[in-house]
């Protein structure tokens, strides 16, 4: 295994194209594309361009402290870019696989029987939600990996994997909509679902979970060079642990995330942290084409 | 003798009674309306009662049942012995009721606001952050007055000890307000003196207030204030009540499609363009309200509406969010709550209800199964109400490893003996029985409480809620159950001059015409009266067809092209012209079923429907007018050629009476123009074709004719059919000693400009209408029509009225084809703003 950098740069342009049939009269957007500043991410440069210019535009953020950008555009609209740009630097923030963690059942009790505080801050994470909900088959395949106790780093490690293995990247399988107990039954899908399953899976033994939006560094095959929007948006999982904090974990690629991850948002499950979602007037269709590129800075 | 009205009254069996206090011994607060009914006769009653459930059905007052095998049109069920409370037990209930509300609107501005009431975890955290009612982007928001709970209710039951206890709090859209006040509008026609007698509260100041509150809570700019019901449409429960309350407030009903975000503002979309919108009376759900923060699968959202009433653009009653308190699991925390925020202990008291998500409270709810109701904590997670007893030994086993798996999802409500109240039990009022009897019935009121600057006011009043058979337990309008009116009595003078005609108005705020016509009103109007007239089309072409299936039938018309023209305008398929027998089935079924195309039933379903969109626009005539329509007797049994004959002569003579309240009973504004254009129009298509048939088959006549030599001129026409289609047999009678010739009657059908059925009057009025539009809106399409109008003009009868002239068909075919071309331009002008709907979209 390569060892981590302690510390690495990145460009990522994220383009977003629709294409109406035909052309509507006005469209809404809600962006969640400008990646959110953390203790181990900083945010060098961002930027985000809207073609037709929009009429109305404005940055906030959202419950869960991500930025957004609202915008909306009017006139017939028959095609419409949107382009983020941004420049951020990842600190090393993953735990070593190795570390010392507590017994995962002791962090269901530490939350259940925790302090209000934490009780506050960990409840929006331990409840179903519309896209990551708890649910017996969940609860049967996290236990697999759990029972009887065991180290909560290296047991979540373990479940991550097993996802890994259990399940086909197949984007051919699954929609943005295509529900948790599918993903189970037909044992295929991509990052987004692979994320939401396991969130699934923590949230029905008691542990607390959260879905996080962004991308990752992929590397081009050997001696040839990196394509220019090849790569495409990423999901992981962040789950919670008093000795660690939130620590994050890909059942895509089962491991942990570390500084080849970066990091747009979090919220409960992709709906929170949809990158860019709108409502558009009119009575047609519409084509989508998205490219993401990142590229590693020096 | 209270034993004849009682002689079938069950006793209370450890229910609290609501009319006696003692066999046979009524209330005090019951006795003047216990006598009222000993003294009435019982025919008189029953009269009273078959009045009042006519006029249910023809004001086509109605509540949609789910699932309902009836659908739509199930009638609201109104039992017309009214519910009675004393001054001062009401004013219990009225203390009550406004510190809960006020209670509950702290909480609320607490849960979207600090938290604090979760920090300190006296709201557990994960009951607010795993209902789904809780709409994070709502939270932060700045309500304005930190009003959050404009219009609130409470279910109230009473216990066997006689106290009132809250069962349910109503925040999300309090449903009822409106059919307590129709309620009211009939029962004290029922009984006015008694009315008068015992100085029953007024509910009318209660709307009022709600319309004040509104009006100085909302932003102000871009014009007069505007405030609009949103509804989620027809096919709401509670539809009729949004139509009721919008005519009764004053308010435009509109649907989510109805509006649009602009610069960061509300507008209604009007056929005079953009209406700034400053708030919004929602009876639609939250989570349905944008698809762009909320739920991205709602179509009936409005895209951008969470971001203005952030903004504070405009006022959204009640606030977005609001829908969170509607769940039984905070119940049992609002003691504390009340002693915290507030500093006093709930006036009104819960019904013992706890919240299965907490770990203590879940352990002694499944010991005490037996004596609990469960019902849903979170509305992502329904299921019916539970009673735990009425589970055998397996099923309670069952249903607790349910609860133990999601504790989080269950509430347990302590079981509540509820009161009984008299009813006039349905049964003892048929002819067959001497006497009227009372029956009882278990009952629960909704309260409710709007928000005004100096706190909030409790409507003195309510809907009583009875359950739908005696041993029911549960009280609910959604299984079936029936209502009353509730007449709070007052201690003093009622204030009976008051009314919600304001006395306010001055010369300056005349208005002579509403608010912008929105464009789904528009189009619904045009579409009104083109079905209005396709109806009375369809009918009287019906009488002349089926006519000619009966024997004696004078030999004026020719069957041919009556068939014909049935066929064009799809009552008839090429088969049935062929068969007799074939084309009698088939022209009695367009009579009559719904399910035959282009025939009179199906064209009255449309325009019933049309209708029911239009419903706060159109005055309880029009509505009752088509509601015997559609209840006709004819529909509900097999019929004859003359039952058939029957129904068409009524139908005819009732589609003439909705012509005639347009004509003479509506504003000469631009709704009452689209909906001129669309009779018109429809009537310019309908009258060219059924000339271009007649035509078509005097041509072949006369060609015959020409070859045989025979036919007496007279008779070959036979043209009759043609007068009595168009309605013209009497003028042309009038006028003419002979049988219906050619040139008479082509002058009276297209170029008399006297005839309203003519093709020239017609399109003339087309024209004309279209005229006083473009007046304020430009272009609009009445330039098409000149060119043939001038035409028409042109004609010189003694050439060109005959079954040969070219000239004539093509001009009767291009008015035809103009008259689509109209239609299509009013669409594209005015009603595709309507028309388009929002596709929410989400991209990776």
């Amino acid at each position: 295994m390569i060892a981590t950098a302690p510390f690495a740069r990145y460009r990522v342009s994220h383009e977003t194209r629709y294409r109406y049939f035909p052309a509507v009269s006005s469209a809404r957007q809600l962006a969640h594309l400008t990646p959110r500043a953390t203790p181990w991410q900083s945010v060098q440069a961002h930027r985000i361009e809207i073609a037709p210019a929009p009429v109305e535009y404005e940055e906030s953020t959202d419950f869960f402290g991500n930025r957004i950008v609202r915008f909306a555009l009017e006139g017939l609209i028959e095609e419409q870019v949107i382009f983020a740009d941004s420049t951020v630097e990842v600190s090393a923030y993953a735990p070593a696989q190795d570390a010392p963690s507590p017994d995962w059942r002791s962090v269901c009790s530490a939350y259940a029987e925790g302090n209000s505080a934490l009780r506050f801050d960990l409840a929006q994470f331990c409840a179903s939600s519309a896209m990551a909900p708890m649910l017996p088959e969940a609860a049967d395949y996290a236990m697999t990996s759990l029972q009887g106790g065991g180290p909560w780093l290296d047991r979540l490690l373990a479940l991550s994997q097993r996802i890994q293995a259990d399940f086909a990247f197949d984007p051919a399988a699954t929609t943005v909509a295509t529900p948790v107990q599918d993903v189970f039954a037909q044992k295929r899908g991509v990052c987004q679902d692979f994320a939401h399953l396991m969130i699934s899976c923590l949230r029905s033994v008691g542990l607390p979970a959260r879905y996080v939006s962004g991308y990752i560094l992929t590397h081009p095959p050997a001696g040839q060079v990196r394509l220019i929007g090849a790569d495409a948006s990423h999901a992981w999982v962040s789950a919670y642990c008093p000795e660690f904090g939130w620590v994050d974990f890909d059942p895509t690629n089962g491991k942990l995330a570390n500084t080849e991850y970066i990091t747009l948002g979090w919220g409960r499950d992709f709906s929170d942290v949809t990158p860019l979602r709108g409502v558009v007037l009119g009575s047609g269709s519409h084509e989508l084409q998205v490219r993401v590129t990142v590229s590693p800075l020096v | 003798m209270p034993q004849r009205l009682l002689h079938s009254y069950p006793p209370a069996d450890q229910r609290f009674d609501e009319l006696l206090q003692a066999p046979l011994r009524p209330r005090e607060h019951w006795s003047r309306l216990f006598r009222e009914l000993q003294g009435i006769h019982p025919q008189r009653m029953r009269e009273r009662i078959q009045a009042t459930e006519r006029q249910i059905r023809e004001n086509g007052v109605t509540y949609n049942v789910y699932a309902d095998a009836q659908g739509q049109d199930r009638p609201w069920g109104l039992d017309v012995l009214p519910f009675l409370i004393p001054p001062q037990e009401w004013h219990q209930i009225e203390v009550g009721i406004i510190q809960r509300a006020g209670l509950l609107n702290r909480i609320l501005a607490d849960i979207y606001g600090a938290q604090n009431l979760l920090k300190s975890a006296l709201v557990p955290p994960s009951l607010i952050f795993a209902h789904s009612g809780f709409l994070r982007p709502a939270h932060g928001m700045q309500v304005p007055g930190d009003v959050h709970l404009h219009v609130y209710a409470a279910d109230l039951a009473r216990s066997p000890d006689g106290a009132w206890w809250v069962m349910a709090d109503r925040s999300q859209v309090p449903s009822g307000a409106g059919y307590a006040l129709e309620n009211r509008l009939i029962v004290s026609r029922v009984f006015p003196e008694l009315f008068r007698d015992l100085s029953v509260e007024h509910l009318a100041s209660f709307f009022a207030t709600l319309r004040d509150s509104l009006a100085t809570l909302a932003p102000s700019g871009d014009g007069p204030k505007l405030t609009v019901l949103l509804t989620p449409g027809p096919y709401n429960e509670t539809y009729f009540e949004h139509t009721f309350l919008a005519r009764y407030l004053g308010f435009p009903l509109v649907e989510g499609g109805d509006l649009k975000v602009r610069d960061g503002k509300v507008w209604l979309k009007t056929i005079e363009g953009l209406k700034r919108v400053h708030a919004i009376l929602r009876r639609q759900d939250d989570d349905f309200c944008d698809p762009l923060e909320l739920r991205a699968d709602s179509a009936l959202g409005i895209a951008g509406l969470t971001e203005c009433a952030r903004r504070g653009s405009v006022l959204v009653a009640n606030a977005l969010g609001s829908g969170v308190l509607e769940s039984g699991s905070l119940l049992g925390y609002l003691p504390q709550i009340s002693e915290h925020l507030l500093g006093e202990p709930l006036k009104l008291p819960s019904v013992a209800t706890w919240w299965c998500g907490e770990p203590g409270a879940c352990t002694a709810a499944l010991e005490r199964m037996d004596h609990l109701v469960f019902k849903p904590a979170n509305p992502a997670h329904p299921f019916e109400a539970i009673f735990g007893g009425d589970l055998d030994v397996a099923g309670q086993a069952t249903f607790r490893q349910k609860i133990i798996a999601h504790p989080e999802r269950y509430v347990a409500q302590e079981l509540v003996r509820v009161s009984q109240a008299p009813v006039l039990d349905r049964d003892d009022t048929r002819h067959d029985s001497p006497d009227i009897a009372l029956g009882a019935r278990a009952v629960g009121l909704r309260v409710y409480a709007v928000a005004s600057p100096s706190g909030y006011v409790v409507m003195p009043g309510g809907l009583t809620r009875v359950a739908a058979s005696p041993d029911a337990r549960v009280v609910s309008m959604q299984r079936g159950g029936g209502s009353k009116d509730t007449w709070v009595m007052s201690a003093g003078a009622v204030n009976s001059s008051f009314s919600l005609l304001r006395t306010t108005v001055s010369a300056g705020d005349l208005k002579r015409s509403g608010v912008g016509l929105s464009s789904r009103v528009a189009e619904n109007l045009f579409w009104f009266g083109r079905y209005a007239e396709r109806c009375d089309n369809a009918a009287r072409l019906l009488r002349v067809a089926l006519a000619r299936m009966v024997p004696d039938n004078d030999d004026e018309d020719a069957t041919g092209p009556i068939m014909e023209l049935a066929r064009r305008v799809g009552m008839l398929g090429e088969a049935d012209l062929r068969d007799p027998q074939l084309c009698e089935t088939s022209l009695l079924a367009a009579a009559t079923r719904d399910a035959h195309v282009g025939g009179l039933a199906a064209n009255l379903r449309q325009l019933a429907r049309v209708a029911f969109n239009l419903r706060e626009r159109m005055s309880q005539d029009n509505w009752r007018t088509i509601n015997r329509l559609l209840q006709d007797p004819v529909f509900g049994r097999e019929a004859s050629i003359s039952d058939i004959l029957n129904w068409l002569d009524r139908a005819i003579t009732g589609l003439m009476t909705l012509s005639g309240f347009a004509l003479d009973g509506m504003t000469r504004d631009a709704g009452w123009r689209f909906l001129s254009i669309g009779r018109r129009l429809e009537r310019l298509t309908f009258t060219t074709l059924s000339l271009q048939v007649a035509l078509q088959e005097g041509q072949q006549g006369a060609e015959q004719a020409a070859n045989q030599e025979a036919n007496p001129a007279g008779k070959s026409m036979r043209l009759g059919w043609l007068l009595r289609l168009t309605d013209s047999i009497v003028t042309y009678r009038s006028r003419y000693m002979s049988r219906p010739e050619w040139l008479p009657v082509l002058d009276l059908l297209v170029l008399d400009d006297a005839n309203p059925r003519s093709v020239s009057f017609t399109a003339e009025g087309v024209r004309g209408y279209l005229q006083k539009l473009e007046a304020t809106f430009g272009p609009c399409g009445g330039d098409l029509l000149v060119p043939h109008l001038e035409n028409l003009a042109s004609l010189d009868p003694a050439v060109d009225l005959h079954p040969q002239s070219a000239r004539l068909l093509n001009l009767l075919d291009a008015l035809r084809s103009t008259g689509f071309a109209v239609s299509e331009r009013l669409s594209t002008r005015f009603f595709n703003l309507a028309d388009a709907h929002n596709r929410a979209m989400l991209g990776s």
